[in-house]
Formats: C-alpha cells, sequence, structure tokens
C-alpha cells in the first residue's frame, strides 16, 4: 500500500516525471548555453569546454551522465507506464471532439508529449552516436600541450549534410512543443500551482520551450547556411 | 414576438445496455422552439419515439436548473455542450443553428461504464468520496460552532471547491478520463478548513488510492476539465490535491 | 382510530428533553441486531442513514438517482435558520418557534416546532465539523442574513448553494458509513411498496431501475425520506424524479396523509415558455427587494414592455398592499399574479407572467449595485429566457414549491403504521400550512441528525419483532402486486403518452388546487381526475420494456400514484373551507380579499386513511395552542 502510494500512483508517477523532466530542462539549458560557443569562429573554446567535461572533471562526468540516464529512463518508462493507463482510461473514444476554449491548457503540445517523446528518445540515441561515439578527431588547440577531441569539427562536419540539418531542426521544433506543456505542467504535477502562480508558470513553461527550440533550430542553421561550407 | 422555430438533426448514441454494442442513430426535430432546454428537446423527440413504438432515448437527469449533477453529455464534442459553465440540462437550444446536426454522445471513461444510450454509471465517484470525502465526525460530538474560526479566505476557497457537483464531466473531457478535478476539488475543500486537518493526509491518499483502483487516468494538465466544469472549478485544485499528497507521502 | 400525536406534558421547552429521558435505548451489542432501511438520500434521509449507522444498526439506505448526492436537497438556494443569535438582534429558540408557527398560519403542532427551534443549533455545529463552507465574516465567524422577511438575521448560508453543501455534508457521513460497512447503499432504486406483516412495517419492495428487477428488502423498521409531491402539478420546481409513489404506496398499506392541500406556490419563478416545458426554475425571492411588479392596465396590451408608458402600468402589489408592496409574503405575491393573470392581463408569449422590473431600481440605484446585489440570478436568467433583465423587465410566474403536506407522524415521527417513520417533507408536520423560507433544510437534518436516532431506539426497544423471511407471504404478494402494475401500465399501448397526461393532471391541479381555490372548481377537479384516472388506465402508452432501464415506464408509475394523490389532495382542499398559509379558499377571505382562518372548527390537522381507490375516511387530530395565541396575518 504505501509503495503503491510512493512509487506507482498516478499522483506519484507524475511527481517522478515531473522531476526528471525538470531536469532534463534544465540540462538543456545548460547544452544549448554551452553550444553557444559553436557561433565562435574559434574552434578552441568550445572544444577546451568539451575537454574540461570530459576530462577535467574527475568523477562528475560519470555522475552526471548516470543521473542524466537515469532521470530520462524514469521520465520515459513512467511516461508509458501512465499513457497505458491513459489509453486503457477510455477504451471508447468520443466520435467527435472539440476541445472546450475557455481556460483550457490543451494544445498540440499537450496531446503529444507521448510522440514528442518518443521521437525525442530516438533522437537521443542518434544523437550519442552522431556525436558521443560518432568519428574521433584529434587535434591540438593553441596554449595545449596535448592533444584532443575536435568537437567543433565533428559538428561542422556533421552540419553539412542537409539531411542531417533538417533532422535535427525537426526534432527540435518537436522538443519545442513537448516543452510548451511539459515545463508549465512539470510544475502543475508537483504541486506548484495558484491562482496567480498557475497563469505565471504557464507563460514561463511557453517562453522557455520558444527559447530552447529556437535555440537548438537555429545552430544548426547557422552552421549550415554560414559556417559549414567555410571549413 | 414569435420566435424562429428550429429544424435539428440529431446523431444519438443508442446502446440497448452495457453489454451490447451500440451504434449512432439519426433523427430530425422539428418545429424546436430557441428557448427549449436541450433535454427538453430531446423529451419532444422521445415522445415522438414513443408515438411510433419506438424506445425513447434514455438518459439521465433530475433537478434540470444545473445543480444536481445528474444529467450529462458529450454535446458536439464537448462535455455539457458548447458554452461554459453549464450542465447539459442548462444548454438551451438558441446556442443552435437552424439545420445544425448535434452529435450526442454518453460520457467516456472505463470508470464510467454505459448503462443504456446515454446513461453512464458513475458510481466509481461515490466509491472515492466513501474513502475520505468527509471528515469523520460523529452526529452530535462535534463543537460549538463558534469555537473554531476560518479565516474569510480559506472559508471563501473552500466553498469555490465545494461547488463541484459531481457531474464527471471532468472525467469526460479529460483526454485521459482522468477524475484528478473531482478528487482534487473535495481533497481542496477539506483541506482549506481547520474542521478538515486532522485526516487531511489520510484523506488525499486513501481518495487517490480509490480514483486509481477505479481504472480513471493519469491526469497530465491539459486543463480540459476546468474549461468544461459547470461550476468552474479551476485547476489549481488539482494543484493542491498534490501538495497534500506529498506532504502524505512524506508522513 | 384514535390518532395519539404522543406529545409529552410539561412545558413547552421541557418537552423534548423529558421526552428523550423517558425514550428507551437499544444496547450497544444489540444494535448490530437491528436493521432499519431508509428510502432516500436527502438531507433528511442521508442525516439519517449516517446516524443510524454511526450508532452501530445495520441500515440499507435507497436512492432513485445514480449517486445519493443528487437528491433534490441540492436545489435549496437560500439558506437554512438557526436561533444561535450571532448576530446580537435578540433572537431565540422562542423567536424562532414563534415565527415558524406563525408562518405555518396555525397550523402545526406547538411542541414538534418547538423542537425544531430547539436542535436547530445543534444542526449549524454538526455541519460545520463537516465542513460546509458556511458564508464567513473577516474574523473568521459566520455570515448571516435576513430571510424571507424575518425580523432577525438567522439564516446560514453557502453562497447560492446551501443546500448542496449541507447535503454534502450529511452525504459524506453517510459515505463513510458505507466505507465502515455499517451502510449498505443501493441506488437506481425506486420503492414500489412498502411491507406490512403483524400490523408492522418490515421491509420494502423495490425496482431496481437498471435492470428493472423488482428486489426486496427487510428491516425490523423502515424509515421514508422521500421527499414532497409538487411533481403532481407536472411543472414545479421540484426534480423531475421527485416523486410521491412511495409516501402513497405507504398510505394505501395504512399510513395516513396529513394536510395534503398544503401546498407552497413560490412566486418568483421563471414562467413557462411553451408546452414542451418541463420544470420551472426559481430564482430567490430577494428580487423582489428592488424589482417593481406590474402588468399593463389593459388587457391584452401586445406592446413591448419599454413602450407602454407609466400610466398604463398597474403596479398591482403597491397599489393594493401599500405598506409591504412587492414584499408582501409568498401566497399573497403568487395568488395575485394568478388573478392578474387570469383577467387577461399577463404578459408574454402565453400571457401568463408578470413584469418584475428593475428600470426605476437601475436608475435610482446604479446598474452596478443592481449587478452586485443580482448578477448571478440576471445571469441565469439570460442562460433560460435569453433576454436582458437589465434592458427588458423580467418576466416571473408562481410555481409549485414545497408541499407542507405529507404522511402524518406522531412526535417520534413515526406513521399509523407501526415501525414506519416519516422524515422531512415526507411528512406532514413542522410547517403547518406555510414553510418559511430557510425552514425545509433545518427540517430535514433535525429529523436526520437529532430526532429520529433517538425515537426510533424506542421504538426498536419496546417492540416484539417476529422473525420475518423474503418467503413472507407478504412479500411476495407485494412484489407480485408490482409485478403485475408494472405490466399492466405496459400493456395498455393506449394513445396517449404518461406526459400528456401527467400534464392535464397539472393544469387540472394548478387550476382548480392550485393558488386559489373555490368550492365549485374542487369538486370539479375531483370529478375530472378520478376521471383522467381511469382514461389513463385505458389509454396509457408506456413504451419498452419491464426488465431494462426504463424511465417512461418509472414516470408512467408515479403519475398513476399522482391521479390518485392529486383526488385527495382536492379532497381535502374542499372539506376545508377556511383560508390559511398557502392553501385559500375563496369563501373564506376578508373583505379586502385576504385569507381569513377559521380557528373555530379548522384548528386541526385533517389526516386521510384510505379505504379504496377514491375513497377515504378523515381523522381529526386537534391543534391545541397552549403557548401561543393564532393571530390573523395582515400586509395592508
Amino acid at each position: 500500500m504505501r509503495f503503491k502510494m510512493i512509487l506507482a500512483s498516478s499522483l506519484s508517477k507524475k511527481i517522478y516525471m515531473s522531476i526528471a523532466g525538470l531536469v532534463w530542462s534544465a540540462f538543456l539549458l545548460v547544452h544549448l548555453l554551452g553550444n553557444l560557443q559553436l557561433l565562435n569562429p574559434d574552434r578552441d573554446p568550445f572544444n577546451k569546454y568539451s575537454y574540461f567535461l570530459t576530462h577535467q572533471t574527475g568523477e562528475f562526468i560519470y555522475l552526471a551522465e548516470f543521473l542524466l540516464a537515469f532521470f530520462f529512463i524514469t521520465h520515459f518508462l513512467y511516461a508509458i507506464w501512465v499513457q497505458i493507463g491513459n489509453w486503457r482510461a477510455r477504451p471508447h473514444g468520443y466520435s467527435m471532439v472539440r476541445w472546450a476554449k475557455n481556460t483550457s491548457k490543451r494544445s498540440l503540445g499537450s496531446v503529444t508529449m507521448i510522440y514528442t517523446g518518443a521521437l525525442v528518445l530516438i533522437f537521443l540515441v542518434l544523437h550519442l552516436i552522431h556525436f558521443k561515439y560518432g568519428e574521433v578527431v584529434y587535434y591540438t588547440p593553441k596554449g595545449y600541450t596535448h592533444q584532443i577531441r575536435d568537437m567543433y569539427f565533428t559538428v561542422m562536419e556533421f552540419f553539412k549534410n542537409p539531411v542531417n540539418v533538417f533532422f535535427y531542426v525537426a526534432v527540435m521544433v518537436l522538443l519545442g512543443f513537448h516543452l510548451s506543456h511539459g515545463a508549465w505542467s512539470a510544475f502543475q504535477s508537483l504541486g506548484l500551482s495558484g491562482k496567480r502562480f498557475t497563469p505565471f508558470i504557464y507563460t514561463i513553461g511557453v517562453l522557455f520551450a520558444i527559447v530552447v527550440a529556437v535555440g537548438f533550430v537555429f545552430l544548426p542553421l547557422w552552421i549550415y547556411f554560414t559556417r559549414g561550407g567555410a571549413l | 414576438m414569435e420566435k424562429k422555430k428550429l429544424t435539428i438533426h440529431l446523431k444519438v448514441w443508442r446502446q440497448k445496455d452495457a453489454d451490447s454494442k451500440g451504434k449512432f442513430v439519426n433523427y430530425t426535430v422539428n418545429d424546436v422552439n430557441p428557448d427549449m432546454s436541450f433535454l427538453e428537446m430531446l423529451d419532444v423527440l422521445n415522445e415522438e419515439l414513443i408515438k411510433k413504438d419506438e424506445e425513447p432515448i434514455e438518459f439521465d437527469n433530475d433537478c434540470r436548473e444545473g445543480i444536481c449533477g445528474m444529467c450529462g453529455s458529450v454535446i458536439n464534442g464537448t462535455a455539457h455542450g458548447p458554452q461554459s459553465g453549464m450542465t447539459t440540462c442548462d444548454v438551451r437550444m438558441r446556442m443552435f443553428k437552424d439545420g445544425e446536426t448535434i452529435v450526442v454522445e454518453p460520457f467516456r471513461a472505463r470508470a464510467f461504464p454505459v448503462i443504456k444510450d446515454l446513461a453512464v454509471d458513475r458510481s466509481a465517484l461515490d466509491r472515492i468520496m466513501s474513502k475520505g470525502g468527509y471528515t469523520s465526525v460523529r452526529t452530535g460530538g462535534v463543537p460549538e460552532a463558534l469555537s473554531v474560526p476560518v479565516p474569510k479566505p480559506n472559508a471563501d476557497e473552500a466553498m469555490d471547491m465545494a461547488a463541484c457537483i459531481g457531474c464527471g464531466a471532468c472525467v469526460a473531457a479529460c483526454p485521459n478520463a482522468s477524475a484528478a478535478l473531482f478528487v482534487g476539488a473535495k481533497v481542496s475543500h477539506l483541506a482549506l478548513l481547520p474542521q478538515g486537518r486532522p485526516e487531511a493526509a489520510r484523506r488525499v491518499e486513501r481518495m487517490v488510492a480509490q480514483m486509481d483502483e477505479e481504472g480513471f487516468g493519469a491526469c497530465s494538465n491539459h486543463g480540459e476539465c476546468e474549461a468544461v466544469c459547470p461550476k468552474e472549478i479551476s485547476i489549481t485544485a488539482i494543484g493542491r490535491m498534490r501538495r497534500e499528497y506529498l506532504k502524505a507521502m512524506f508522513k | 382510530m384514535k390518532l395519539d400525536s404522543k406529545v409529552p406534558g410539561g412545558h413547552l421547552s421541557e418537552k423534548w428533553d423529558n421526552h428523550k429521558d423517558a425514550l428507551k435505548l437499544v444496547s450497544p451489542k444489540n444494535k448490530r441486531n437491528f436493521s432499519v432501511i431508509v428510502v432516500g438520500t436527502g438531507l433528511a434521509g442521508a442525516s439519517a442513514a449516517a446516524s443510524l449507522g454511526e450508532l452501530g444498526y445495520k441500515v440499507i439506505n435507497l436512492c432513485i438517482q445514480d449517486s445519493p448526492r443528487r437528491a433534490h436537497s441540492i436545489a435549496a438556494q437560500g439558506g437554512i435558520n438557526a436561533a444561535k443569535n450571532y448576530q446580537n438582534d435578540n433572537d431565540s429558540i422562542w423567536r424562532l418557534f414563534y415565527d415558524t408557527i406563525k408562518g405555518g398560519d396555525y397550523r402545526a403542532r406547538e411542541a414538534n416546532v418547538y423542537r425544531l427551534a430547539q436542535v436547530s443549533n445543534a444542526i449549524i455545529d454538526q455541519a460545520v465539523a463537516q465542513g460546509v463552507p458556511f458564508a464567513r465574516e473577516y474574523g473568521g465567524y459566520f455570515a448571516n442574513r435576513s430571510f424571507g422577511g424575518a425580523l432577525v438575521s438567522r439564516t446560514f448560508y453557502a453562497r447560492g448553494q446551501t443546500g448542496q453543501q449541507l447535503l454534502l455534508g450529511a452525504y459524506g457521513a453517510l459515505m463513510r458509513q458505507v466505507d465502515e460497512g455499517n451502510v449498505r447503499l443501493f441506488p437506481r432504486r425506486e420503492m414500489v411498496d412498502l411491507v406490512v406483516i403483524n400490523g408492522k412495517a418490515r421491509g420494502i419492495v423495490a425496482r431496481n431501475l437498471i435492470t428493472g428487477e423488482l428486489e426486496t428488502y427487510m428491516a425490523d423498521a423502515v424509515i421514508l425520506a422521500t421527499g414532497g409531491y409538487g411533481v403532481a402539478y407536472f411543472l414545479s420546481t421540484n426534480a423531475i424524479n421527485s416523486n410521491a409513489s412511495a409516501v402513497w404506496r405507504a398510505h394505501k398499506k395504512g399510513a395516513f396523509f396529513g394536510n395534503p392541500c398544503f401546498v407552497q406556490i413560490h412566486p418568483t419563478c421563471i414562467p413557462r415558455s411553451g408546452d414542451y416545458q418541463s420544470k420551472l426554475t426559481l430564482m430567490s425571492e430577494s428580487l423582489r427587494n428592488d424589482g417593481r411588479v406590474w402588468v399593463p392596465l389593459k388587457k391584452g396590451d401586445k406592446r413591448h414592455p419599454n413602450d407602454i408608458p407609466e400610466e398604463e402600468r398597474d403596479y398591482y402589489l403597491e397599489r393594493k398592499y401599500p405598506t409591504f408592496g412587492n414584499m408582501v409574503p409568498r401566497d399573497v405575491a403568487s395568488r395575485n399574479a394568478k388573478m392578474v393573470c387570469d383577467e387577461g392581463r399577463g404578459v408574454g408569449e402565453t400571457g401568463m407572467a408578470v413584469y418584475l422590473d428593475f428600470r426605476d431600481a437601475i436608475r435610482d440605484l446604479g446598474r452596478e449595485t443592481i449587478e452586485e446585489r443580482y448578477g448571478n440570478l440576471f445571469e441565469m436568467y439570460k442562460d433560460i429566457t435569453g433576454e436582458d433583465a437589465y434592458e427588458v423587465p423580467m418576466r416571473i410566474y408562481p410555481a409549485v414549491h414545497y408541499t407542507m403536506g405529507g404522511l402524518w407522524v406522531d412526535y417520534n415521527l413515526m406513521s399509523t403504521v407501526p415501525g414506519l417513520f416519516v422524515l422531512g417533507e415526507a411528512n406532514f408536520s413542522d410547517h403547518g400550512a406555510n414553510r418559511l423560507g430557510a425552514s425545509a433544510l433545518m427540517q430535514g437534518l433535525a429529523d436526520g441528525y437529532f430526532i429520529i436516532p433517538y425515537t426510533i431506539a424506542d421504538y426498536l426497544a419496546g417492540t416484539k419483532l417476529e422473525k420475518v423471511s423474503e418467503d413472507n407471504e407478504a412479500f411476495k404478494e407485494a412484489k407480485e402486486e408490482a409485478r403485475s402494475r408494472y405490466e399492466k401500465l405496459l400493456s395498455v399501448k393506449g394513445n396517449k403518452t404518461v406526459r400528456e397526461f401527467h400534464r392535464e393532471l397539472g393544469d387540472i391541479l394548478w387550476n382548480k388546487v392550485g393558488m386559489s381555490r373555490n368550492e365549485q372548481g374542487l369538486k370539479e377537479a375531483i370529478e375530472e381526475i378520478s376521471k383522467l384516472r381511469e382514461e389513463y388506465w385505458n389509454n396509457v402508452r408506456v413504451a419498452g420494456e419491464m426488465n431494462t432501464m426504463n424511465k417512461n415506464l418509472e414516470m408512467a408509475g408515479r403519475v398513476a400514484d399522482f391521479l390518485e394523490l392529486a383526488e385527495l389532495m382536492a379532497i381535502d382542499a374542499l372539506h376545508r373551507t377556511e383560508s390559511c398559509g398557502g392553501h385559500f379558499r375563496e369563501e373564506s377571505q376578508t373583505p379586502e380579499g385576504e385569507a381569513l382562518r377559521d380557528d373555530e372548527n379548522f384548528s386541526y390537522v385533517a389526516a386521510w386513511e384510505f379505504k379504496e381507490t377514491g375513497k377515504w375516511e378523515m381523522h381529526k387530530e386537534d391543534l391545541k395552542f397552549e403557548f401561543v395565541t393564532p393571530t390573523q396575518r395582515s400586509y395592508k
């Protein structure tokens, strides 16, 4: 009973999904900020940043990776669990559905969470294959005596291919939809709501989704159209 | 002052009983007075059906003034019809156009099995209430009413939450068929009052457990429930329920 | 049979306490061995079932709706009275008692009404502990208001939802007992007969409204809390499923019916707009504080109300009652509305409405003030009629609202059938000939929470109850009788629908047993009703089958009962040649046209014993007023 209450009720499932979602939202923001160094024509800062994360943070990176993976899997598994429950909760659907306008927060983003989420999952696997486990090119940045990975080069190469650009842009748009509902919704699912707070966090959530999506959409496009050919 | 009469086409869900397969049946009702309520229009249709030796359409209804919570259909894709803050019995025919086709379906959820036609079984909501939709006091064993002051803002918000009429439209409109607004409203009503505090944790734990047991979906904050709620109960009720639940988890 | 009201001796203020002290108790262990059926889950039924369950009795509780929470008590808007004197306006139990008995035009038992006032305070305590969100002031204590012309502010309210909130409190208590296994709940059941064995009520037959099956329930006592019979009029403010069948079947099994002609008609309802109309909606009486009631001076004046000049308007209430004006009591306002409409001066499409005009109030007080006071009512009016009452005068008309009459009960709330108790609107007891605003909720809860738990114990402890089983002939017979009745209704296959009959019956009652009654009309009504009843059983068309959900069949059974009850209402109204409260006999009025009571000849409760269909014998319970002196009302 207690176990079920804490780990498996309709409310607690959403609590963990929310926590995981918020962790990932924060990660996305950090990731985006880091990636902005790609706008710098000098490849060194980005590569050094990348090197710092992977080689100079000690055990921390493993912990961070573990936590990210853990939260992603938590989010994913609970999402599947919740969604199956939700599908089962209405075995016979309506022949006609007209969304209530009024105060409803239902949106394209909110009703496609499981699909946008699934695509993000596929994307994440590919993303790791492309970059984390992709082709590794070494070089020696200025002021260094040893070689480090030229992540900058890998990214630039990758986005020379319009197919890759299209895929990334498309998924980042979907991610934006996912966040447009997910971000504020996480607060609501954690019980952080109120007459004034809910409209506020809803707006913040949508803005956050736009910032993240626009940022991540912009990078590949920018690389493709301006810098892609330069290397 | 004679008002223009309407012709209304209906596509109504007909289902003999819980075990039968249902289907949509088309009807046309002529000379509909725009001042008629939606249910009165169904009454008129039923009178015609009875005269034609056909079975009338079963639909639940009682007070017909928007307070008992017994009526409820999905009208043209929206629980309780096109206008917000209304029950099905409050819907008037002037909200529809002459010659319009109206699709009428029962509330649909696994926890609300169809009994017949548009009538569904919402006893799941009662079972949830039996797990904690009250303060555990006995008749007579209570203090003088003045002994516990209640701050007016709390009393007012508790009243907002207590306004739930248990119609189940929140479940019907929720893409997940979740009863979170229903449970959240009751949990919030009692959590806001000092009288409800002593068993706040037990209440939310038991009511949520029963809600899950009944096969309702999980709330994913679409907010459709609030938009169709005849009493316009805010989803902050769900937020408060979750806060109470978190507190209970740490108890 | 001599009616024994069992009113205890002693001073009014001591009667209930003395009586409680004398009542027998059931030992805690023994309570488990007693079972009680409670029919109905409104304020009276739910509070009774919950309280008895808490005490440890085995309770069987049935309701007609899909959930106990939907009983029609929920529709009460205004509030609930209690003699708390929180406003320091010198209210007291005595004053609440006095106002109630006077408001009832001295046709209720002193002892009952006093007890009601006494327990009123405990009801508030109970409701508050249950979490009923009564309106509060900033200090955290209660906001009260004056209601229905009372001189003190003793009405507690929870926005416009007082009935709903009180019922949710009682329903919560009930559901707690359901969870604990003390109460077994059977929703979607309609009681179709009372089973009497060896002269005692021992069970009921009910129809399962989902499967259509007839089911039997046994117990040591039966409580009816099934509400009033206003739906006999077809159009009323009652809910569609409100009916008199439970009390009527009990009546036919020996329970006397008290004062059936006492019906309350509420003056401010939204008028009907056509034949299809299924129900009338009440709007708060408070509208009359600022609205002015008028009709055109000329008959059949079809001009738009705003085009009718001041001098061609008749503000008839202000004209006839210069002191009280638009604020005259419910019955006076209702009767006058009917009078002007009968003269052909009614307004609206049907000519069955009068204007309630806010033009002057808006001019004097500003639209904002009016919006603040009545915004939600204006909105409701607009939702229903599509008209904007800020621009066009509202149209209102009286509608049947509450029935003071009901099964006769003694001081213990027991009917003339031993073991059959009747609570709330279903009994005749506390409101006399007219009910005051905010008193219905009080009575329902008083009966259920604080009276029946004590008096039923006395019955159970002091009565020899034989063992019975469902195989008992009486159960089989009752079930068979119910089955054949339904089969008969289905087999007629006539030309008129149940609804058509019901509407016809409603018209007869409304016109002849309504706000204003006279000998000729009542005699005609009696004849017309019995004729209609005969036609009913030969020409009704009921759809569908018995063994399935079939609302048409349910209604057919209820209308059959209304057709019998209606005749008794007319007979009772005919015999009572005085006017009192909601019962206005044109033959008995003051020269100014006001109701004139005849205390010498009619200071009694008429309790009717059923003999056979269309035949009753009247028994009188004399009303003695030892502590108050009946006076004549005057509102000039």
